[in-house]
């Protein structure tokens, strides 16, 4: 039974900050949060990027997602965003390398480094659509075979049931949170919780609560 | 998708052997589950077997694919807590840690001294307790059916005194953002000692029950051999991982709600086989009690919230007096607070390995994009290659060795 | 002995000597409900719930389910413990058309009732529509307590001393008739 080794941290740190250079030379723009590094690198040098990550000490990778920024307030740029986060054994090095993409464009995959992104990458092909280029085996993994789509794309519906009780009234969940997102009035026509950037808008576009108004009204 | 439909391809040929002669056999393919006693939930395998070895082993996921990030989208901070802890049913105050973590950096909350301790307290014992379901069922798996009555006694003890702390046994919604829900109440700390003092002598029972068994050490050791370099190509954390060598614990590595404080070991061994895999479990589960008998010493009367009434409701005594409590509770109840934009990621140490939620927010109420790390989906990619070669039966515990849990997998 | 002095003696005589008269129907009621096995289909946290259930505080195998089977044709009871994905539908239901007449469906918590928290597009939100349920148990997870005084109704239903929320009475269930 040991204790985890502490690694030699002066040099760590010298080679974390040249690996950082690094991958700026390759392309990448780095940006920092709350202690978070990130670097933002091209779509053809993420290969690169990866294999001099490793090279430098981050031997682990921890997860492959994506993010789709479609309704982001404010975002200017490519909608898709694949997120590789890779940190040493130690723990203490993390660096989250980005790239961005557009609908329609694919990644090479980074099975060839690590095998255990296969999953990982499948699970942002399903969640996304985003497609890697290599990958052995790139089909579904969590979703069931018949759902088309990518669920966690924005434009991708969460699925709710309005909710029928024995007496015959039915709720509509969407239309009672819809003011919480600033940009559907509801139920209650309160369009709080709007943030910059989000243009709200003025009917509900739920089909659900509209048939309510038309009851209401005595249609 | 009926499950007869196959996407592994045509059943391979067995090569020819000297031993066999001009036989043509093939490789018989077999599906495990997913139903099946012994796949710790819902999971799928397609093995294909030569005789009663190992060929190929491809897990399929998905049957318990619930949506929670999407629809974490859509529900309030305060309200993400009660999804958080569905996901790992098993070690839900782990989950539930994580996801206030992460949202606290964003939000920048300050952490009171007495529900960090607590918090170390309720996590630590929720992962005694998520080890003992690990020894349960593992075992339940070997045909030993006794050991699995032990620790489920052990663990109705901790469920009582989670119950006294948060109302529920199980799927806790204890942490809130900034801290707790309430004060424990007055005998939680004799609870917590009661059974800490007689956890070593229950340590002693298993290890005597199971742990020197000969029929134990016979179907573990080196059966399912995980080298440490397997473990770093496939992303494998947690006491799996521990267990072939890497020596990485984020309770120590970047300490988090005052883990650096106290004072425990890292159980990691090198031999990397399954047997290692349940040392490591069990070694853990005697550095956990003495966390959390730590942390209760150092437990201080205080506040247990933080005070910043943007994010924590106010106490219900201050809405009979202050109209103020009365429209940050309404604000808060209603709509929810809104975090500064940004994307955030905090690294903890789950009882099966790196749990770290990554949180993107748009400055709205509602996260923009909630991503689970979750360990036992990266962790089940190394089933294949430490029970490539191995025997039918062996595959049967090595899944439960590497503790999965398809919650935690399919999100 | 023969069956004409069977008929001629008295009844109490002869259960002194252990021979026992009862309708074919109360033996069937008997023995159906006092051994309730169920088919292991635990899902996801109210699995954890339903082996605290067999665990040795709350014992459900004092009630009949003293063993939970793993292949459904020796079961008689499926308990959905967990939600119920859209993936895993088919299954369930192939599971439940394995196991043999007669058989009932426990719906366990509040996501196989009724989709529970998740209104999404992965969860089916009513198991009902999958399988035809018997008991449903609210709860999330509904406490091992629960889910035995689910089995004691069951139980009842099998019986035919259940009722419905009228207040007539349910018959016995053949069993050999569903659906």
């Amino acid at each position: 039974m040991t204790a985890p080794t502490d690694g030699p941290e002066p040099v760590q740190v010298r080679s974390f900050d040249a690996l950082v250079n690094d991958l700026e030379a390759l392309g990448g723009k780095r940006s920092d949060f709350k202690g978070m590094i990130s670097v933002s690198v091209p779509k053809g040098s993420i290969i690169e990027a990866l294999r001099q990550a490793r090279a430098a000490g981050l031997e682990m990778l921890t997860d492959i997602h994506g993010m789709d920024y479609l309704t982001y307030p404010g975002h200017r740029g490519k909608r898709f965003t694949v997120i590789y986060n890779v940190h040493d054994v130690a723990g203490r090095r993390r660096l989250f390398l980005r790239v961005d993409l557009d609908e329609g464009e694919s990644l090479p995959t980074a099975t060839g480094l690590w095998s255990g992104a296969s999953f990982l990458e499948r699970e942002t092909f399903d969640m996304l659509g985003v497609v890697f280029d290599g990958h052995p085996d790139l089909r579904k993994i969590l979703t069931p075979e018949d759902l088309e789509g990518h669920p966690h794309r924005k434009d991708f519906p969460l699925g709710e049931t309005p909710t029928l009780f024995n007496d015959g009234r039915f709720l509509d969940p969407a239309s009672f949170r819809a003011g919480l997102s600033g940009r559907d009035a509801g139920l209650t026509g309160w369009k709080g919780g709007a943030r910059d950037g989000v243009v709200a808008t003025q009917k509900p576009s739920n089909a659900a609560v509209a048939s309510v108004e038309r009851e209401r009204s005595g249609s | 998708m009926s499950p007869r439909t196959t996407v592994e391809g045509p059943v391979t040929e067995r090569p020819f052997n000297e031993q066999l002669g001009d036989f043509e056999t093939k490789h018989m393919r077999i599906n495990v589950g997913p139903q099946h006693p012994s796949t710790h939930g819902v999971l799928r395998l397609v093995v294909d077997l030569d005789g009663e070895r190992i060929v190929s082993l491809r897990p399929h996921v998905g049957y318990l694919h619930t949506g929670f990030e999407k629809t974490m989208e859509n529900r309030t901070y305060q309200q993400g807590v009660t999804y958080s802890n569905r996901m790992d049913y098993v070690n839900g105050f782990a989950h539930d840690l994580a996801y206030v973590l992460g949202v606290e950096k964003l939000v920048e909350a300050r952490v009171p001294e007495r529900a960090q301790r607590v918090r170390v307290i309720l996590t630590e014992l929720n992962r005694i307790a998520s080890h003992l379901v690990f020894f349960g069922t593992t075992l339940l798996d070997m045909g030993a059916l006794t050991p699995f009555f032990y620790t489920m006694r052990e663990r109705e003890t901790l469920q009582d005194i989670f119950e006294s702390v948060s109302g529920v046994r199980m799927n806790y919604g204890y942490y809130r953002i900034g801290g707790l829900y309430r004060d424990v109440p007055e005998d939680f700390e004799q609870q917590v000692r009661a059974f800490l003092d007689t956890f070593a002598r229950y340590i002693d029972q298993y290890k005597t029950l199971f742990m020197e068994n000969d029929i134990l050490l016979a179907r573990t050791r080196g059966v399912a051999v995980l080298s440490r370099e397997q473990a770093l190509d496939y992303g494998l954390t947690g006491p799996s991982a521990r267990a072939s060598g890497v020596a990485l614990d984020y309770r120590k590595a970047q300490p988090y709600s005052g883990y650096e404080d106290y004072d425990f070991h890292v159980p990691v061994y090198t031999e990397g086989d399954i047997w290692a895999r349940m040392s490591v479990r069990m070694d853990e589960m005697v550095e956990s009690a003495y966390i959390a008998r730590q942390a209760l010493d150092r437990l201080e009367p205080g506040p247990v919230i933080d005070p910043d009434r943007r994010i924590s409701l106010p106490p219900r005594s201050e809405l009979e007096n202050s109209m103020e409590a009365v429209i940050f509770h309404f604000k808060l109840v209603t709509e929810g607070f809104h975090p500064p934009r940004g994307e955030v990621y905090v690294p903890t140490e789950s009882a099966r390995g790196e749990l770290g939620y990554y949180i993107v927010s748009d400055g709205g109420s509602m996260p923009y994009r909630v991503k689970v790390r979750a360990p036992s989906l990266a962790n089940l990619q190394s089933l294949e290659p430490s029970s490539l070669g191995g025997l039918f039966a062996d595959m049967v515990i090595n899944i439960a060795s590497f503790d999965p849990v398809l919650g935690d997998v399919d999100k | 002995m023969s069956l004409k002095d069977l008929f001629e003696r008295d009844v109490q005589e002869l259960e002194a000597e252990g021979i026992l008269f009862s309708s074919l129907q109360n033996l069937v009621k008997w023995g159906r409900s006092n051994s309730m096995w169920p088919v292991t289909f635990g899902l996801a946290c109210c699995a954890i719930e339903m082996m605290a259930a067999t665990n040795a505080r709350n014992d459900m195998a004092r009630f009949g389910s003293e063993v939970f089977r793993a292949s459904p044709r020796q079961a008689d009871v499926m308990i959905v413990a967990g939600r119920l994905s859209k993936k895993m539908a088919p299954v369930m239901r192939r599971v439940y058309e394995q196991m043999p007449d007669p058989k009932w469906v426990i719906s366990m918590g509040a996501c196989a009732s009724s989709g529970g928290m998740f209104n999404n597009y992965a969860i089916v939100q009513n198991v009902d529509s999958v399988v035809p349920v018997d008991i449903f148990v609210p709860g999330c997870p509904p406490r091992p307590e629960s889910l035995i005084y689910a089995v004691q109704q069951l139980q009842k239903k099998v019986r035919g001393e259940a009722f419905d929320e009228t207040g007539t009475l349910l018959p016995m269930v053949e069993g050999w008739n569903r659906s």
